[in-house]
């Protein structure tokens, strides 16, 4: 059972590696009154 | 006479205390999830179930739920208005003062109708709340907690339920679909936002809710000793794992690691351990917390798809996750941890597993059954929603004519 605890944790280690890290660009207020 | 032990009171009182925070916690928990015109309404739909299921459990709640059994259903009125509930031990704790059991019981009781209530926010007449609530306590959770704490027919057959995976979780989270599906839709759903309003709010209320199942679980050891020290880690540690599991889940699935996915889902984990935390180690607890993290997210996910408006999703959190628990209790329960307990299927007993599969179907048809018998009833004398343009209007004003924000 302690090898199924260390493994499912290890499985969670490995998902943040591969989850995807793009981010959303947030726009400037500069930008958002230029668009206006 | 037994003695009583000042520890083991000492602790049940401050688990008590602890189980009431969980109620108004769970009132920001909701509250930051709905729309800013119901946030109000939301949070009173907690605040008034504290007050009314604490004056409902010292008049007949306690009784039906502890008393005297009758014929493995029910407990006898020997008990109402809590005549003969002292300052004596009384026949479930012999080391702390019958009053103090029955306060921390009834603290379960407060809870487990405000759990439903997340189903049917945003559009539930409150005088049909008022009413629905006092007979669900009576009719559900009394009879219910009866079978399987109070000398009942599941407690006699040998089913584990340490803190409620079955009494609390189960009979509120099947409600709560049940109530999803007879109230319909909310107006717009499906076609415009119904964002939460307020994130902050409702991680806050995660950690309180956090917070407060220590007395939850741990409390339920009745003993301020090593049960309820196992009880406390295993909670901590299959909240943790919960909360890592469906966070990472969404995170793969949706593209971003989610504030409220990690909130939602260390509610579900504390949901999942609450039947099987004083009958498992801590290894199970991380198993269990990864098993509730994945079937929770799965199950909300499954709901929409259908279509279900369960606005606050209690059914994919408390129905999944109580089930999941209640049968990973019987999967992963050791005496080892508990000694007056029984081993589950991996200690080498598989019958308990299917002592706990009973349980969780008897508490699914019987809490699905009354509460659609119960919803009926109070739509045809009562009405269950409010009117279109009083829900367009939202709940706060047309319920309360009061608003929650003056910005």
């Amino acid at each position: 059972m302690e090898f199924l605890a260390f493994a499912s944790f290890a499985i969670l280690v490995v998902g943040w590696l591969v989850a995807p890290s793009k981010t959303v660009t947030p726009v400037s207020h500069a930008e958002e009154r230029k668009a206006a | 006479m037994d003695k009583i032990n000042a520890g083991d009171t000492a602790w049940l009182l401050a688990s008590a205390a602890l189980v009431m925070l969980m109620t108004p916690a769970l009132g920001f928990f909701y509250g930051g999830l709905v729309r800013r015109k119901n946030v109000l309404a939301t949070i009173m739909h907690s605040f008034f179930i504290l007050c009314l299921i604490s004056v409902q459990w010292v008049l007949w709640g306690y009784t039906l739920a502890f008393g005297p059994d009758i014929g493995g259903i029910i407990g006898g009125l020997d008990w109402a208005a809590l005549r003969g509930v002292g300052q004596d031990p009384g026949p479930y704790a012999p080391t702390v003062p019958h009053e103090a059991y029955m306060v921390f019981q009834m603290m379960f009781a407060v809870i487990t109708p405000a759990l439903i209530t997340g189903a049917f926010a945003e559009r539930k007449r409150f005088k049909a709340f008022v009413v629905f609530t006092l007979l669900w306590a009576t009719f559900v959770y009394d009879p219910v907690a009866h079978w399987v704490w109070g000398g009942g027919w599941l407690g006699q057959l040998g089913a584990l339920d340490f803190a409620g995976g079955t009494v609390v979780h189960i009979t509120s989270g099947v409600s709560a679909l049940v109530a999803a599906l007879v109230l319909g839709r909310r107006v717009g759903f499906g076609r415009e936002a119904m964002d939460p309003h307020d994130a902050t709010m409702t991680v806050l209320g995660a950690s309180l809710l956090w917070f407060g199942w220590f007395g939850f679980n741990a409390g339920s050891a009745i003993t301020a000793g090593g049960l309820a020290a196992n009880a406390f880690v295993v909670t901590n540690t299959a909240a943790a794992m919960a909360a890592l599991t469906w966070m990472t889940v969404s995170w793969l699935h949706k593209g971003a690691p989610s504030v409220l996915g990690a909130a939602a889902g260390a509610v579900a984990g504390l949901v999942a351990i609450t039947p099987a935390s004083g009958y498992v180690d801590v290894s199970a607890s991380i198993l269990i917390g990864l098993g509730a993290g994945i079937f929770c997210y799965t199950a909300i996910q499954i709901t929409k798809r259908f279509k279900v408006d369960d606005a606050l999703d209690v059914f994919g959190v408390h129905g999944v996750g109580g089930a999941w628990g209640a049968l990973a209790t019987g999967v992963f329960a050791t005496v080892a941890v508990n000694s007056a307990a029984k081993d589950g299927l991996l200690a080498g007993n598989p019958g308990q597993l299917g002592i706990q599969a009973i349980a969780v179907l008897a508490s699914i048809a019987y809490s699905a059954v009354m509460t659609f018998v119960i919803l009926k009833l109070i739509d045809l004398f009562v009405g269950l929603r409010v009117p279109e343009s009083e829900e367009v209007l939202g709940l706060d004003a047309s319920q309360h004519r009061e608003a929650a924000y003056q910005i």
